[in-house]
C-alpha cells in the first residue's frame, strides 16, 4: 500500500470543534475495535464458561480438600482469561497512536475483573461455595494482579504463567492447613480465611500494582504475535 | 551483488540423505527456542515450595520421601509443562506460519514431534534435577535402605503425557487462551480426580499422584519390613506411556500430517496406546490393599515381594534393650530415652520382656478410604519374651516432632509394657491397677485421669481427619501400641489411688524387692490393696 492509498479521515473529526454525536460514535468505535483486538468477547466467553463450570461442579459432592480447592481453580481460569486480553497484536506501533490507550487498558481490565467476580459469585449463589463471595473476590483480584504484572514483564501471551503458578501455590497453601507445617503468610491469600485482613490487603496491593503497571506500560508484546 | 555477478556452481551437488543428522539439527533448534526452558525456574520454584520443603521435613526414610516426592513433583510440574507444551503447540498458528511451513520437506507430524520432544526433554531435565536433589540429600541422611526408583519412574512417565496433552490442545485449538486453560484443566484433572477414589479397588488409582491407599498419604510403616510393591507403579507407567503414545499418534491422524502410510501407522500406534492405557486402568481397578500397606494388583504381583526383608536391628543399651528396624535408627535415641524410666522399673522382674522390639504394621481396608492399622502378630512372643510395638510414625497421622514422638511413646508404649508385666487390664484386681499406676508415676507419668490413647479403635487404626490439623484434636487418638489395653485411671480419693501413691513413694529398691517377691501373687489376683506396702 502506498501513501496515496491511505484514506484520509474527515478534517472535522480530528479538530477540536467536532460535533458531540460524531465524537461519541468515534469513542464507541474505538472501544469496540480495542475490545476486538484484545479478544475481549472470547475472554468473556471463557469467564462465563468458568462460572458455568463452577456451578456444575458445585452440584457434586466434594470432601473438604476439594471444596476449598475447587473455587480457586475457576478463579484462576477467570484470571488468566482477563490477563490474556492484555496481549496486543499491534505491539509498539499502537503505543504512539493516541492518548486513550492507557484508559482503555484500565477500563478493560477493571470491567472484566468485575464481570468475572460477579459471574463466579452468581455461580456460587445457593450452593456451598467454600469461602463465599469475599473469598472469590479476593482471590480473583490477587490472581488477576499477578497476571497483569506478568503481562508487563513476560508479555501478554505468557501472562498466564503467574496465575497458574500461583494456583499451585494457593492449592498447596490450602493443603498445608491439614498437613503441617502450615503456610500462614498473608501473601498466600487463598489459604487464609475470607475475613483475614492481611490477606485481603496483600491481594489488593497485588491487584493495584498489576492494574497500575498494565495501565501505564501495557503488556510487553512484540508486534505480530 | 546482482544476480549477474553471482558465481555459478560448476555442477549441482548431489543431495545427500542423512535423516539422523537432520533430525538432530531440528531437535537442537527446537531445544534452543522452547518455552519450557523458561518455565523451568517456575517449575523448580513450585517444586521447592510445595514438595521439597515438605519432603525434607519428613524423617529420612526412603519410603516416606520417595512417596512424598512422587505425588508432589507431578503436581508441581503439571501447570508449567502442560502450559508450555500448549504454547509450543500453538506456535505455528500464533505466528501465522502454518501455511509457510506446510511446504517444508518434513511431514507436519515429524516437525510437531520434534517440538514435543524438545518440550518434554527440558521438563525431564528439570525433573531429573529435582529428583536428584531429593534423593541425594536423602542418601546422606537415611540410616538404611536405598533409593526407591519406581516413584521416580512414575513421575518421569507423567511428564511426557502432560506435555503431549498440552501440545495436542495447543495444536488443535491455537488461541491465546489455550495454554492457560490447558494448564488449569490439567491441574484440575490431576489433583481433583482423586476425589473419585473410594477404597483400594478404584480405577482412579492409576493417577500418578497416588502412591498407596488414598487418604493415608506417605506412610512410614510401609516398605521397611517388606519390599516396596511395584504393582501400582507398573500399572501407572503403563497407563501414562499408553496415553502418551495415543495422543501423539492421534496428532498424525489429521489431514495433512503426512502420507497415507504414515497416517495408517499412526492409527495403529494410537490404537495400541489406547489399549495399553485401558488395560492399565483395568488393572488398577483390581488392586487391593495388602497386609503390608501397599496396593497389590493380582495380575502384576510377584509373590517374592511378600517375603519380609532381612535386617539386623539397631538396639539401645537400656536395662531392657530397645531394638528398631535399622531404617528407623534415627528414632532409637528418643524411643529409648522415653521408655528408659519404665524399663528401669520392670527390669529383672519375673515375666518382664527381655527385649522391646519394633514390629511391622498390619493394614486393613475399612469402609470407604478408611484404613485400620495394627501390630502384625502378637504383642508378646518368644522365650525369653519379646515385647513388640509399633512406633507412632508407623501409624496414620501427621508427622511428629521429636518431642511429640517421645511423648507419644512414653504415654502409649510405656503403660502397655507395665500392664503386661503386672497383668493389668479390664479384669484385673484393684491392687494390680494400683501397682501399675504406681509404676507409671515412678516412671514420671501423671497418676490422675484416664491415660492417653484409651480411645483407640479396635484395630488400633485411625482415619485421616477431614479438617485442618489444628481442628483435629483427636487426629492421633488412634495411635496405639499394638492394640493393648492400658491401665485405667484411678479416681482421686479412692483406696486404690491412695495405695498407688503410697507404693510409688517407696524407694525404687524397696518397690523392686517387693515386686520380685509378690509379682506372681499379684498377677494371680491374690494381693489386696491393704497388702500393698
Amino acid at each position: 500500500m502506498t501513501a496515496s492509498g491511505v484514506r484520509h479521515a474527515p478534517t472535522a473529526a480530528a479538530g477540536p470543534g467536532r460535533p458531540p454525536a460524531r465524537s461519541l460514535w468515534a469513542g464507541i468505535r474505538l472501544v469496540r475495535l480495542y475490545a476486538a483486538s484484545r479478544r475481549v468477547p472470547a475472554a468473556l466467553a471463557a469467564i462465563a464458561a468458568c462460572a458455568i463450570g463452577l456451578r456444575i461442579t458445585l452440584i457434586g459432592h466434594w470432601d473438604t480438600y476439594g471444596a476449598f480447592q475447587l473455587p480457586l481453580l475457576f478463579e484462576a481460569g477467570s484470571a488468566v482469561a482477563i490477563t490474556a486480553t492484555a496481549a496486543s497484536p499491534l505491539g509498539e506501533p499502537e503505543r504512539i497512536t493516541g492518548r486513550w490507550l492507557p484508559f482503555l487498558r484500565l477500563a478493560t481490565a477493571l470491567a472484566l475483573t468485575a464481570a468475572a467476580a460477579g459471574a463466579l459469585a452468581a455461580a456460587g449463589a445457593g450452593a456451598h461455595l467454600a469461602g463465599g463471595t469475599l473469598d472469590v473476590v479476593r482471590n480473583l483480584a490477587g490472581l488477576t494482579g499477578i497476571g497483569l504484572m506478568c503481562a508487563a514483564v513476560l508479555g501478554g501471551g505468557l501472562a498466564w504463567v503467574g496465575p497458574t503458578g500461583y494456583l499451585a501455590v494457593g492449592a498447596y497453601g490450602l493443603y498445608s492447613q491439614w498437613h503441617h507445617p502450615a503456610l500462614t503468610t498473608p501473601w498466600i491469600w487463598p489459604a487464609r480465611p475470607p475475613h483475614d485482613l492481611g490477606a485481603a490487603i496483600c491481594a489488593g496491593l497485588v491487584f493495584a500494582a498489576g492494574m497500575a503497571v498494565v495501565t501505564l506500560r501495557g503488556a510487553r508484546d512484540p508486534a505480530g504475535e | 551483488m546482482t544476480a549477474a555477478s553471482a558465481p555459478a556452481l560448476a555442477r549441482p551437488r548431489p543431495a545427500t540423505r542423512r535423516p539422523g543428522i537432520a533430525t538432530a539439527r531440528l531437535l537442537r533448534l527446537e531445544l534452543r527456542h522452547n518455552a519450557m526452558l523458561w518455565m523451568l525456574p517456575v517449575a523448580i520454584a513450585l517444586f521447592w515450595l510445595t514438595t521439597y520443603r515438605k519432603t525434607m521435613a519428613m524423617p529420612p526414610l526412603w519410603n516416606l520421601r520417595a512417596a512424598s516426592m512422587q505425588a508432589g513433583v507431578v503436581v508441581a510440574f503439571v501447570c508449567p509443562v502442560a502450559g508450555a507444551a500448549a504454547w509450543m503447540g500453538s506456535r505455528e498458528a500464533r505466528r501465522r506460519m502454518a501455511d509457510l511451513v506446510t511446504i517444508a520437506a518434513r511431514p507436519r507430524w515429524a516437525r510437531q514431534l520434534a517440538t514435543w520432544a524438545a518440550t518434554t526433554g527440558w521438563a525431564m531435565v528439570g525433573y531429573a534435577g529435582c529428583v536428584g536433589v531429593v534423593y541425594g540429600v536423602t542418601a546422606q541422611q537415611a540410616a538404611w535402605g536405598g533409593p526407591l526408583w519406581w516413584p521416580a519412574a512414575v513421575g518421569a512417565a507423567s511428564l511426557p503425557v502432560m506435555s503431549a496433552l498440552g501440545f495436542a490442545a495447543g495444536t488443535l485449538v491455537p488461541s491465546r487462551f489455550t495454554a492457560p486453560l490447558a494448564a488449569i484443566a490439567a491441574f484440575f484433572v490431576l489433583v481433583l480426580s482423586t476425589e473419585l477414589i473410594h477404597g483400594s479397588q478404584s480405577y482412579w488409582q492409576v493417577s500418578p499422584v497416588v502412591t498407596g491407599p488414598w487418604d493415608t498419604g506417605p506412610d512410614a510403616g510401609v516398605a521397611t519390613f517388606y519390599p516396596y510393591l511395584p504393582d501400582l507403579p507398573i500399572a501407572q507407567v503403563m497407563f501414562l506411556a499408553g496415553l502418551t503414545v495415543a495422543v501423539l499418534g492421534a496428532l498424525a491422524l489429521r489431514r495433512g500430517s503426512g502420507g497415507r502410510s504414515l497416517r495408517a501407522a499412526a492409527a495403529a500406534v494410537t490404537g495400541a496406546g489406547l489399549v495399553a492405557a485401558g488395560t492399565a486402568v483395568g488393572l488398577a481397578g483390581t488392586g487391593k490393599l495388602d497386609r503390608h500397606g501397599m496396593i497389590a494388583i493380582p495380575a502384576l504381583h510377584n509373590a517374592a515381594s511378600d517375603r519380609p526383608i532381612h535386617f539386623t536391628p539397631v538396639c539401645s543399651h537400656t536395662a531392657i534393650p530397645v531394638c528398631l528396624n535399622p531404617a528407623y535408627a534415627s528414632y532409637l535415641a528418643s524411643t529409648a530415652a522415653a521408655l528408659e524410666p519404665v524399663l528401669t522399673e520392670i527390669a529383672g522382674l519375673p515375666g518382664a520382656p527381655a527385649r522391646i522390639s519394633q514390629g511391622a504394621a498390619a493394614y486393613e481396608q475399612g469402609a470407604g478410604n478408611d484404613v485400620g492399622i495394627g501390630l502384625a502378630g502378637p504383642v508378646i512372643s518368644g522365650t525369653p519374651p519379646v515385647y513388640r510395638m509399633l512406633l507412632p510414625d508407623q501409624q496414620l497421622g501427621p508427622t511428629l516432632t521429636n518431642g511429640e514422638f517421645a511423648s507419644e511413646v512414653r504415654s502409649t508404649v510405656g503403660p502397655n509394657i507395665v500392664a503386661i508385666v503386672i497383668g493389668d487390664g479390664p479384669g484385673a484386681s484393684r491392687a494390680q491397677h494400683a501397682v501399675a499406676a504406681a509404676l507409671m508415676v515412678a516412671a514420671g507419668q501423671p497418676l490422675q485421669g484416664a491415660p492417653p490413647g484409651t480411645a483407640a479403635t479396635a484395630s488400633g487404626g485411625s482415619a485421616r481427619c477431614e479438617r485442618p490439623a489444628a481442628r483435629c484434636p483427636a487426629a492421633r487418638s488412634g495411635r496405639g501400641a499394638g492394640g493393648m489395653n492400658r491401665p485405667p485411671g484411678l479416681t482421686p480419693g479412692s483406696p486404690a489411688y491412695a495405695a498407688a501413691r503410697r507404693f510409688a513413694a517407696l524407694p525404687a529398691a524397696a518397690r523392686h524387692a517387693w515386686l520380685m517377691q509378690h509379682l506372681a501373687a499379684l498377677r494371680a489376683g491374690q494381693i489386696t490393696l491393704a497388702q500393698l506396702p
